[in-house]
Parts: structure tokens; sequence; C-alpha cells
């Protein structure tokens, strides 16, 4: 589907997903929490209760001689000094009167039971539920193994003298303290009741339960509004979600705009740059520096192809008028000659620039590989200038040769096309009985060739120009050079790692500069 | 009709005044844009052949200082078919533009439409009483037969039909019926307005004694 394979919707789904993780969390543990603070409350409430039905029934049931549970008599007493059971348990327990609001038949309170050690029932709340209701553990196994491991942590021997239940007095405080430390006395949740038994020292049970229907359903509630605040607030983060992620993904919808606009052709678009600093800022400067450079490149093909169609179109136009002209009427022999000969002319001009043209194509494109052998560049030139000689002596220009050995690596064939161009240049613009003077040095490990004119010079506004493809300064067509020489050479020597330079003076003559790496 | 041709490729040059002779113009020649514009400032052409790409000065420079003095129709040849070139060729008063390769016949009608306009003329038949001149086919019908004329006559009839109702001068005619290089003898036209006097009749041409020639 579409919409998965959105970065947007694919960020928002998983940022909705974190989001429902983290506040699901959240709500779980806070209900938790709230859950848990409830019950201690609750079981703190139980406990009390259970001390006042513990002080009762102690009272009337004091704790039997060398009860297991209770351990040795205080030093000072006597074991006989215990008071010991005499009686059987009573039927009946009273309780006092102000504790008989936390057990009456309200169900919103506690009840309780009391159960002997063997099971019996001898006491229960009138609000206490149908006992068919329960199956509270009777079964002691469960209740007893987990409570005999510890000293009976309601009864404390608080004061000696205090004879007739053996000075054990029911604790509160411990009781809290137990509660605080997270280790409540036997409290289980049976159906909505809350239930704690724990057994007398005199081997009595007693159970303390309430009906906690109206704090579960505050709970509830809570929950509930925990999860609408969660709901509310998951919507406010998905909102904000897709608010951040758009305003992120802003650029990157820009930056595939304008690359559109690109691949539809229009390479002049740039992608608008509002924060340089960003990540998207910088990919997106990068991508116009890319756009800008192709835009450039694209440029010159056109103006390359175009510069090419042009001057393909002369002598095109020489051979088509030549012989339309020509085939218009009779001709004599001399005429015909004539013009088949200027146009050969033309068609060797154009095999010339045919040749320079895909030449150049293989330079750029670096399909024209430049051999690496070892080779002395001064031999190279001087045999450049003798192929060169007959144009020179035809023009009456005097070559001067400066030329001590020199080996370096490199295409001697490719090299030996630029001295021929440059020497072939300097005499063509040079003045009728000039010089043409080409030397070769040794110069911080790069050899340096030399080829100077004493022509007219090369204007100062034609400077930049001179190795610009099919440029030539006298903008005529009809002269020997195609004004692509310069550009070849450069390309060669540039394949080397070398560079060329010109330097020329208004009536004085050009000298250009060929520096190439000996090595 | 005299034209003048300003091109830099010597054979294309040649070529082109050749076959432009041949159809009966009297050409001249330049062959870089200082001569041009000597050769066009100095001389009433009745239309000029004007390359771009010349050395020395260029066509759009030739073009825009002839225009400040001269309204000679020029017809522009160029290697670049772009239309930026074009517009800008039309713009700084070309009266039309073809693009090299161009095929002679589409120059040579390019060139008759540029001076027929540059003479308010809509065809290319004029018509004066029982002479019909047609300067596409380079004929002349009398009483509706072909009638037999040497280039230079035609050229002749031609010119002063174009310029039908004016005195045209006997400079004016040596200007435009005969090239520089052709050593104008100056009884040569007189002996061309007899022959044409002959074939169309000798009130075809009106001799204004002192002044020139008129086709009335």
């Amino acid at each position: 589907m579409r919409i998965f394979k959105s970065i947007k919707w694919r960020l928002q789904i998983w940022y909705g997903l974190i989001l429902v993780v983290v506040l699901a969390g959240f709500g779980i543990t806070a209900y938790q929490l709230e859950y848990g603070r409830q019950m201690r409350r609750i079981d703190g409430e139980l406990h009390l209760r259970f001390g006042m039905i513990a002080n009762v029934i102690h009272e009337s049931l004091p704790p039997p001689r060398n009860h297991p549970r209770f351990g040795a008599p205080p030093p000072d007493q006597q074991p006989d000094d215990f008071p010991p059971r005499q009686n059987p348990p009573p039927e009946k327990f009273i309780l006092p009167p102000w504790t008989l609001g936390f057990f009456d038949t309200s169900n919103l309170y506690g009840y309780y039971f009391v159960i002997t050690r063997d099971g019996h029932e001898i006491e229960r709340s009138t609000n206490a539920p149908d006992q068919e209701q329960f199956a509270y553990p009777t079964s002691r196994g469960s209740v007893t193994e987990i409570n005999r491991t510890e000293e009976p942590p309601y009864f404390q021997k608080n004061d000696p003298s205090v004879k007739y239940n053996g000075g054990y007095n029911y604790d509160a405080d411990y009781g809290k303290q137990r509660m605080a430390a997270g280790q409540p006395g036997q409290a289980w949740m049976r159906g909505t009741f809350r239930e704690v038994i724990t057994d007398l020292p005199s081997g009595e049970w007693i159970l303390v339960g309430k009906n906690i229907t109206p704090e579960l359903k505050e709970l509830h509630r809570s929950g509930l509004e925990f999860a609408c605040i969660g709901a509310i607030i998951l919507l406010f983060g998905l909102a904000g979600g897709r608010w951040i992620v758009s305003r992120a993904l802003h650029p990157v919808e820009s930056i595939s705009a304008t690359a559109i606009k690109i691949s539809a052709g229009d390479l002049s678009q740039r992608i608008n740059v509002a924060e340089a600093e960003s990540e998207l800022g910088q990919l997106a400067a990068v991508l116009n520096s890319t756009f800008a450079r192709l835009d450039a490149a694209f440029a010159q093909q056109k103006q390359f192809a175009s510069d090419a169609a042009h001057e393909l179109r002369t002598p095109v136009a020489v051979i088509l008028t030549q012989a339309q002209t020509a085939l218009n009427r009779e001709r004599t022999a001399p005429e015909y000659r004539e013009t088949v000969e200027a146009c050969q002319r033309a068609a060797q001009r154009m095999r010339k620039l045919i040749g320079a043209l895909l030449e150049l194509a293989r330079l750029d494109a670096g399909q024209e590989p430049m051999k690496r052998l070892k080779f002395d560049l001064s031999q190279t030139a001087r045999d450049c200038v003798e192929l060169i000689r007959p144009l020179a002596d035809e023009r009456g220009v005097k070559i001067i040769s400066e030329l001590p050995p020199l080996e370096i690596t490199g295409d001697s064939e490719r090299l030996a096309q630029v001295i021929t161009n440059l020497l072939t240049n300097a005499i063509q613009y040079n003045n009728p009985e000039g010089e043409v003077r080409i030397a070769v040095q040794s110069q911080d490990g790069a050899a340096i060739l030399t080829v100077s004119d004493t022509g007219a010079g090369i204007a100062a506004e034609d400077m930049p120009r001179v190795f610009e493809r099919f440029y030539r300064a006298d903008k005529s067509r009809s002269s020997a050079n195609n004004g692509l020489g310069l550009a070849i050479s450069q390309a060669i020597v540039a394949a080397h790692g070398g560079t060329i330079e010109v330097a020329s003076e208004e009536g004085a003559g050009t000298t250009f500069t060929v520096r190439l790496p000996v090595a | 009709m005299r034209i003048l041709v300003v091109e830099d490729e010597p054979d294309l040059l040649r070529s082109l005044a050749q076959a432009l002779r041949e159809e009966g113009y009297a050409v001249d020649t330049a062959s870089n844009g200082d001569d041009g514009l000597f050769n066009a400032e100095g001389t009433d052409y009745d239309a000029i052949i004007l390359d771009v790409m010349l050395p020395g000065m260029d066509g759009w420079e030739i073009l825009k200082r002839l225009r400040k003095i001269k309204k000679t129709p020029v017809l522009m040849l160029t290697a670049r078919d772009q239309s930026r070139d074009r517009v800008r060729g039309l713009d700084t008063g070309a009266d039309d533009y073809v693009v090299k390769p161009f095929d002679l016949p589409e120059l040579f009608a390019r060139l008759r439409a540029i001076i027929r306009r540059s003479a308010n003329k809509t065809t290319n038949t004029i018509e004066i009483g029982d002479v019909t001149v047609d300067t596409a086919a380079r004929n002349v019908l009398f009483k509706d037969k072909p009638v037999e004329l040497t280039a230079r006559e035609y050229s002749l009839v031609e010119f002063l039909a174009l310029h039908r109702g004016t005195v045209v001068t006997r400079t004016q005619l040596y200007e435009h019926l005969f090239d520089e290089n052709e050593s104008s003898l100056s009884n040569l036209l007189d002996v061309h307005v007899s022959n044409v006097r002959k074939k169309l009749g000798a009130e075809f041409i009106v001799t204004r004694r002192g002044h020139g020639y008129c086709i009335e």
C-alpha cells in the first residue's frame, strides 16, 4: 500500500505505536500504584479492626502456657506465671460498644469470623456473608504454613506486670509498620471482598473482611479516567507528531518537487535553501551544487553541439551551392573541375572537423587512454619541428630550438600532437620572416615546454577564451584552423596531469607554456 | 538589379556570385566586414546578402551602421538557426533570414521577394500596356507572346518596370545593371535600350532628354 511506503506515514505509525506503549505503560503503572495504595489503606483498616477483636479475644482467652508460637516466657517470669487456659473458649464474644460501629449490619463496614484451631466457627459478625458463600481457609494448610514461620506479628510483650494475658497485647503500630513495609498479613481478595486472616497466639483464627465494591468501583472509574486522559494525550501527541513530521519533511517535498522539475528538463531550477544549517539544508546545498554542475555541463554540451553543427553548416553550404550552380546549365570541363575541387576542399574541412570533434568527445569521456612510457620529450619535439619545417619555410618563419634531452613518462604521440599544434599556430599567426622558439627544460620535477612566436599577439579580451572550443580570435571560418586545436591540446595535457598556459603581448608575440609531470 | 554579397568563405562567395550572375543580377562581392560596409554605404544596391560571422566587423554591426543611412533590403545569411538569432537579425533591420546550408532556388526566391517588397509590389508580374514582366520566371510577354531578351535587356526592363512612372537616370541604371568589375562603356546602355525598343515597341521606354529613361 502506498501509505506504508510514505516515510511520513511510517514515521507517524511508529511514533504513534511508541506513544501508545508509553502511555499504556504509564497508565497501567499508575493504576497498579493506585490499586496498591487503596488495598494497603483497606488492609490497614482491616488490621485495625482485627486488633479490636484480637484484644477482646485475648482478654477472654489468655494464651496457653508453652504455646510453641510464643517461645520461652520472659526470664523474670516463670512459665507458671502465665495464666493457664483453663476455660474452654467462650461461645460468644462481647465486643466493646464503641467498636460496634465498625461491624454493624451495613455491608460497607467490615465483618469478622473467629474460628478455632480445628476449624469450628466460634463467632461471626452479624453482617458477615454466608459461610457457604465463601471457601475461606479453614483448611489451614496454606495459611498456617506461612504464618508459623515467624513470630506472631501483632502481639508484643509490652507490660510484664499485666499478667492476665501474659503481657501480650495487640500492637496496632506494628501492624501498620508491617503494612507500610509491604508485608501485610494474609490478605486476599475473595470476589469483591477483601479479607485478612491471622492466627492468635492462643491458636484461634480471626478473619476480618470488608466488601470493597465501592473502592473497586472508584478504582474502575480512575482506570477509565486514566484511559480517557491517555487517549486525549495520544490524540494531541499524534496531531503534534503529524505537524512535526510534516514540518520536518517539508524540505524533502520541496527537494522532490524541484528534482521533478529538473528531471522534466528544466535544469535551471534550484532548491530553495531556507535552513542551510540543518541536515536537509546541507543536502539541498549539495544537490543544488550538483544541479548547477549538471546545468553547466549540459549547457556546455549544448553549446558544443550547436557550435559543431554551426561549423559544419558552412562547408555543407559550399558543397550545396557549388553543386546547384554547376548543375544549373552545361559547363566546360575546367568549370566542373573547379566545382569539384571546391567541393573537395569543403569535404576535407568537414572530415578534419569531424575527426577533431570525435577526438574531443573521446577525451572528454576519458575513453582515450594515454600511454605511460618513458621517452625523450626533446626528441619528440625535434621530430615535430622537422615535420612542420616546410610550412615554416613557406612562410619564411625561422624555428629556433633549445632542446636538451629530458626524459618524461607519457604518451609521446599525443604530446607530439600538442607540440605540432602549438608550432602550427605559432607559424600561422606569425609575421612573415618572424621567429618561433621552442624550448624544453626541467624545473621543480616538472618538464616545461615553451613555444613562443613573434607574431601580433592575442588581444587581452581574447586571452581567457583561447582554449575555448571553436574560439578563433579572427572569427573567420576560412582559415585552416577549426578552432579546436588548442582545446584538444589542453585536454591531452590535462590527461597527462599537466597544465597549459598562455602569455601574450600585443604586437610582440605569444608564448604557450606546457607543464608536464616528469614521472 | 545589383546585389552585394558579403561572405568570408571564398568557395561559397564565388559560387554564390556566379549563380546570381547567371540569374541576371549584377553582383559585387566582399569577403570581410569592413569592405562589405564600405560597398554597402557607397552604392545603391537592390539587395545585400550578408553573412553574420565575418572577420573584422560582423554582420550585425554592418546592418546596424547601414540602417542609419540606407533602406537597402538585406538578407542575412548565417549558420546559427536558433530563433534567438533570427529574432535578433530581423529586429536589427534585416528583411529576411536564411540559414546555412541553404537551397539556391529558395535563396533566389527570398531575394526576389525582398526586392519586390522594397519596390512596393506584391506580385511577381507587372503589366504595362501590352507588356507583362514576370520577375519570378524572368521573362517578358508582349501581346501574350514570349519575347526573347538577353539577361541584361531583361534586367533593364525589370528595373524600369519596378520604378514605373519615375525617371531613372543613366547613372542609376549603370549602378544597378553593371557590377564594379564591368567596364561600363557609355553607349552600352543606349544599345540595350534600342534593342528593347525594337522588341517591345518604340514607345515602351520614354527618353527624358538630359534626365534619363522612364516607363509610363
